[in-house]
């Protein structure tokens, strides 16, 4: 670590895990919810429960961005976060909100009170109060890494991560905006987050990228930066339009099914770019670095995001196949995919190649975090696998048979069973992980001659 | 990618600059896929689709081919006029192609004219969805290209008239495919 | 090729075109001769106004996918006509 205010990462970092084991654990509830429906119905209604899971999801993914900039922004610009107190001041905002969120679903306060009632509206239903909390955090964030930016050393890497925050930044504030015919609230609704992982967050999410690999492999930063030019312009141009292949569904005139369809099909375009950029980065590397459990992430990432944000993306983003296949399991499949292996393994690749530097260990080969890796990769793929076999058959029995949606739920009583099982496999493999990055002060395994060799000749960075 | 680093070959041999390669790559897709989408669901509707382009006057698109790469051609010729630094030259030039630009975009809209006082929307016909959702993408891009030629013609070095003459030539070149296509075919 | 030329090779394919269509010809012959003039006076361009003569590789790469989208356009054409 060569920047005291880096630490500033440790407790963002912090805080993102603990949502993130709130996050799976809601999950595994869900889970079993599906399989036997009347759990826990009295006292956290599905609907609340998955509003905790995709919420908690969100806030510490966006957490853990902001722990990330906190730490990459200082190396980049080469000088120390402009103000601690007030990235400090940001997370307590944020924490604040976010308790004041859980606290106001679960009990169901303030019902209909302007300030502090919940907005109702789905995963934007935070209170006002709580809304504005979100956008002064935001604001307090932007002040604090653009002016460390604008004073030292400019890079592309810090240059587009600053744009795809301050455009998330933006684009939160449609959130303010509330009409009462439904239609209207549900397009602009679709404009926070799906213009967010859609085209923003795959800024912040090749920024990071390049900076691991950059790190990570020791190729030159002058060839990390042309392909990262390159992916964010291909992101940009696919994803603004690609977001129209929601809209016709949503009221929108019908030209949105055309637009939107080959758009969307071009959104594999960055996710392609960015898994031949980290493999071709570790190819030409130069460095062996001894962490090997964030190299181990960062492939994967690239990997899976490709396949669950690309593949899975582009396998119901044609109108003629979603207007089938809209809104069923299949959906969820890539939902869940998409987000693991974009952003949940992006984030899990910062935090893995951050945390033993923050913590000063070494040489932190990490052998439980790479089991947790494989545990919750599998899983998450089987999980896949299984919703997507399940989204065919619901697509077919009840979208093109007529057959009505309970019945079509009984058949697939043993998909969800078997969902189940793979969620239990991630979540052991996230608390595995999480016990991995915030626990052992030394490694478990000692490591063999080659691999203490070359820890002694390369120095960690 | 080791051919990356070497300046005659890989990414280094495409004349200008990289990033407008990528953006002329993706635009050429997303039109390459909207052509082919077009005739595909004309198979769907031979009839309905040559009755609808009858609504279409073909010889004053024709004149905006003509029109466009007249144009292009003007601004190749500003280009090789900048490599030789002959910046009134270039100047001359690049408002040339930039007032054919504008008159391509008002023969398009007297075309839209037309079809609008006829009562023809894009719902008339899956043919106008089509027709309008590909002119209509176009017709914006010879606005941004008309732009980009005001701004080359202003900071007009050698490098940014390659860039943005390359912008201005996609444009004609997406016209070449989608003229044909779209108001020729029956 | 200058791009004088280039232009006046294009002129004349687009009036060819347009002469096609003021004959008002109709069938699957007519839009592949149609289609053709399209793929020349795309290559045209390619070649001439953006340069790519000067990059081989790059322009042997742009011909072959332009000619595949010809094919499928044309292929599409002749289906269209047997409909």
């Amino acid at each position: 670590m060569k920047y005291q205010t880096q630490k500033i990462a440790l407790i963002y970092f912090a805080v993102a895990l603990a949502l993130f084991a709130v996050q799976v654990t809601m999950g595994l509830i869900l889970g079993w919810i599906y399989v036997s429906p009347n759990f826990l119905s009295e006292i956290l209604p599905f609907n609340i429960g998955r509003m905790l899971h995709t919420n908690s999801l969100v806030v510490w993914l966006l957490v853990g961005f902001f722990g990330a900039a906190y730490y990459l922004i200082p190396e980049e610009a080469e000088r120390e976060i402009h103000s601690p107190l007030l990235a400090y001041l940001q997370l307590g905002i944020l924490v604040l909100g976010t308790a004041g969120v859980v606290v106001t679903y679960l009990f169901n306060l303030f019902d209909g009170n302007f300030l502090l009632g919940n907005e109702g509206r789905e995963f934007i239903e935070q209170p006002r109060w709580v809304k504005a909390g979100i956008v002064i955090a935001a604001l307090i964030f932007l002040y604090n890494v653009s002016l460390t930016v604008l004073k030292g050393r400019k890079t592309a890497i810090s240059n587009i991560l600053l744009l795809g925050l301050w455009l998330l930044a933006l684009l939160f504030l449609f959130a303010f905006y509330n009409p009462a015919n439904l239609a209207l609230d549900k397009q602009y609704w679709w404009f926070i987050v799906h213009l967010w992982v859609e085209a923003t967050w795959e800024l912040v999410m090749a920024s990071i990228l390049a900076f691991l690999m950059l790190k990570l492999t020791g190729v030159d930063r002058e060839v990390v930066e042309k392909w990262l030019y390159v992916i964010a312009a291909l992101a940009l141009f696919s994803g603004i339009l690609g977001t129209g292949h929601h809209y016709y569904w949503i009221g929108m005139p019908s030209y949105w099914q055309w637009i939107g369809s080959i758009f969307s099909t071009l959104e594999i375009a960055p996710f392609f770019a960015m898994m031949a950029f980290a493999f071709v980065m570790v190819w030409k590397g130069r460095r062996d670095h001894p962490n090997k459990a964030a190299l181990l992430w960062s492939l994967g990432c690239a990997v899976t995001a490709f396949f669950g944000a690309g593949v899975w993306g582009f396998l119901h983003t044609l109108h003629g196949v979603n207007y089938y296949t809209h809104g069923t399991q299949i959906t969820a499949a890539h939902g869940h995919l998409a987000f693991y292996g974009a952003y949940v393994m992006l984030n899990l690749a910062m935090f893995t190649y951050a945390m033993p530097v923050l913590r000063g260990r070494d040489p932190y080969n990490q052998v439980l975090n790479m089991a947790a890796f494989w545990l919750m990769t599998a899983g998450m793929a089987f999980m896949t696998f299984t919703l997507t076999f399940a989204g065919t058959i619901q697509t077919h029995m009840q979208r093109v048979e007529g057959v009505d949606f309970m019945s079509v739920q009984d058949q697939l009583w043993i998909f969800y069973v078997m969902r189940f099982g793979s969620g239990v496999a991630v979540v052991l493999g996230a608390y595995i992980l999480i016990y991995a990055l915030a626990f052992p002060r030394r490694e478990v395994v000692k490591p063999g001659p080659v691999q203490s060799h070359k820890s002694a000749e390369t120095p960690a960075e | 990618m080791s051919d990356d680093t070497d300046p005659e070959t890989g990414f280094y041999a495409l004349p200008g600059d990289l990033m407008m390669w990528i953006l002329i790559i993706s635009e050429l897709i997303v039109f390459g896929a909207g052509l082919m989408a077009f005739m595909a669901v004309r198979l769907t509707d031979p009839q309905g689709f040559t009755a609808a382009q009858g609504h279409l006057d073909a010889t004053a698109a024709g004149i905006n081919t003509i029109v466009l790469v007249t144009s292009g051609w003007l601004a190749a010729l500003a280009q090789r006029a900048g490599a030789a630094g002959q910046v009134a030259r270039v100047r001359l030039l690049l408002a040339s192609a930039a007032a054919l630009g504008a008159l391509f975009l008002w023969i398009k809209m007297q075309e839209y004219a037309a079809k609008s006082a006829i009562g023809i929307d894009f719902e008339t016909h899956p043919f106008f969805t089509f027709y309008y959702l590909l002119t209509g993408f176009h017709a914006l891009h010879v606005v941004a290209g008309i732009v980009i030629l005001a701004l080359v013609g202003w900071k007009a070095t050698p490098r940014n008239l390659e860039v943005g003459t390359a912008f201005w030539h996609m444009v004609d070149l997406v016209w070449v495919l989608l003229f044909p296509i779209i108001y020729l075919l029956r | 090729m200058t791009a004088t030329q280039g232009w006046l090779a294009l002129v004349i394919l687009s009036g060819g075109s347009t002469l096609i269509a003021w004959w008002g010809g109709t069938g699957v012959l007519v839009a592949l001769a149609i289609l053709t003039l399209a793929w020349a006076k795309a290559q045209i361009v390619l070649n001439v106004y953006l340069g790519l003569s000067e990059a081989p590789g790059w322009s042997r790469g742009f011909a072959l996918v332009l000619g595949l989208f010809m094919l499928g356009a044309m292929g599409l054409a002749v289906a269209a006509g047997a409909v």
